[in-house]
């Protein structure tokens, strides 16, 4: 299974994931919508922040309805709209600030996330320095954790 | 597996599922006002009905509430006749009735053609369509805060005796999933105000902004066994901070 991985040092801040994030899942043309924040946190230390993917997710532990599921092929935590029901559960769980609630214009609003756009996430696509990769991971690095 | 026919195409579902449930995940469009994939399927709007029969069936077929008819071998659905046509829009014409204020009926009677409804309209003229979808969401939460009362043309959603819900942890689920915005909720940067009772926010204890309600939080502390110290942040200090801390980890 290929990884995200994420290389801070060569982030330069530049917001194309940002961008590519929002346009890729529609957003209705919001970039403030976007799944994936680029941030600065001091001059020329900038940090690409979005879901871990968390093994143990507390966002799925905490959903009441099952409508967080692990994406066996992508490894990602998916969303799944029919299912959610707006609680916001999720978005007090997760404790790096990666679940928001999305409002829908024939539904109630429901929660949104990274999701790796399926197996070809369009931040790594735009991002010019290659701070983004999916890629699959180094040998070294597929020990069981 | 179970395999059953839809309009002629093999589908297949687990056993315990609904029609109207396998349907849509076969890309089957069945009208449906009171379904929601995330909680218990009640059949309260009916809009749902399909035809169904069975070569055992000695030729009888019958209209049942897709969303509430568990699949079964060999089953044969029909979601489109005449028959059907002419149900859902006497269903559409009551739900007008009923709420001829409420914009999302009246696209859906529009769906059938009917503008104004040939039923003499409710007196109340209420929002709310009775989907009971307020109140299987604060089910499946785990506040049960919410109940229908009454029968009838009285019957009605709402809280016990019309007071302000003991149970109710002013999460906001109930307004937020209700199809016709039947449900008051205001809040500002101190209360959420619903169902005639004030939770106050907790607030993020960097910056001070109001997160989720002090009822909430006590509520999905005790469901998912964490404290509740655990809730004390809003989502941007929380990405703040773990932008701080990454960046010290990783180069």
């Amino acid at each position: 299974m290929k990884r995200y991985i994420v290389t801070p040092s060569r982030c330069t801040a530049c917001r194309s994931c940002e961008l590519a994030c929002a346009f890729r899942h529609g957003s209705m043309g919001l970039p403030g919508k976007t799944r994936i924040r680029a941030y600065m946190i001091a001059e020329g230390r900038h940090m690409p922040l979005t879901c871990l993917q968390c093994e143990e997710a507390a966002c799925v532990k905490v959903c009441p309805v099952g409508a967080l599921v692990r994406n066996e092929q992508t490894g990602a935590v998916d969303v799944l709209d029919a299912k959610c029901i707006g609680c916001e559960a999720c978005m007090a769980a997760c404790p790096f600030g990666a679940m928001a609630m999305l409002a829908k214009p024939d539904s109630g609003p429901t929660a949104y996330k990274c999701d790796l756009c399926g197996g070809d996430p369009a931040c790594v696509l735009f991002c010019p320095t290659k701070a983004l990769q999916y890629v699959e991971p180094p040998r070294r690095t597929q020990s069981p954790r | 597996m179970i395999t059953f026919w839809i309009n002629g195409k093999k589908v297949e579902g687990h056993p315990g599922e609904m029609v109207l449930a396998v349907a849509q995940r076969h890309g089957f469009e069945i009208p449906a006002h009171c379904h929601h994939g995330g909680v218990e399927p009640f059949g309260s709007c009916r809009l749902c009905v399909v035809e169904i029969t069975h070569k055992d069936w000695k030729g009888w077929k019958g209209q049942v509430t897709s969303c509430l008819y568990p699949i079964e071998e060999g089953l044969e659905v029909t979601t489109e006749s005449a028959e059907l046509l002419q149900v859902r829009k006497v269903l559409a014409d009551l739900l007008l009735a009923r709420c001829p204020d409420a914009p999302e009926v009246q696209k859906l009677a529009a769906q059938y053609g009917i503008a104004k409804s040939s039923y003499s309209e409710h007196p109340d003229r209420p929002l709310c369509t009775l989907c009971t979808l307020c109140v299987r969401a604060c089910e499946a939460i785990g506040a049960s805060a919410l109940g229908t009362a009454g029968r009838g043309p009285a019957r009605k959603v709402g809280t016990p005796f019309d007071l302000p819900p003991e149970a109710c942890v002013g999460c906001g689920t109930c307004a937020r999933i209700c199809p016709t915005h039947a449900i008051d909720c205001t809040e500002d940067e101190r209360v959420r105000t619903i169902w005639k009772r004030e939770f106050s926010f907790v607030r993020c204890d960097v910056c001070g902004r109001p997160t989720l309600t002090e009822a909430y939080r006590a509520l999905l502390s005790e469901r998912s066994g964490l404290s509740v110290e655990y809730f004390k942040r809003c989502d941007q200090c929380k990405r703040d901070e773990q932008a701080k801390a990454f960046s010290q980890i990783v180069r």
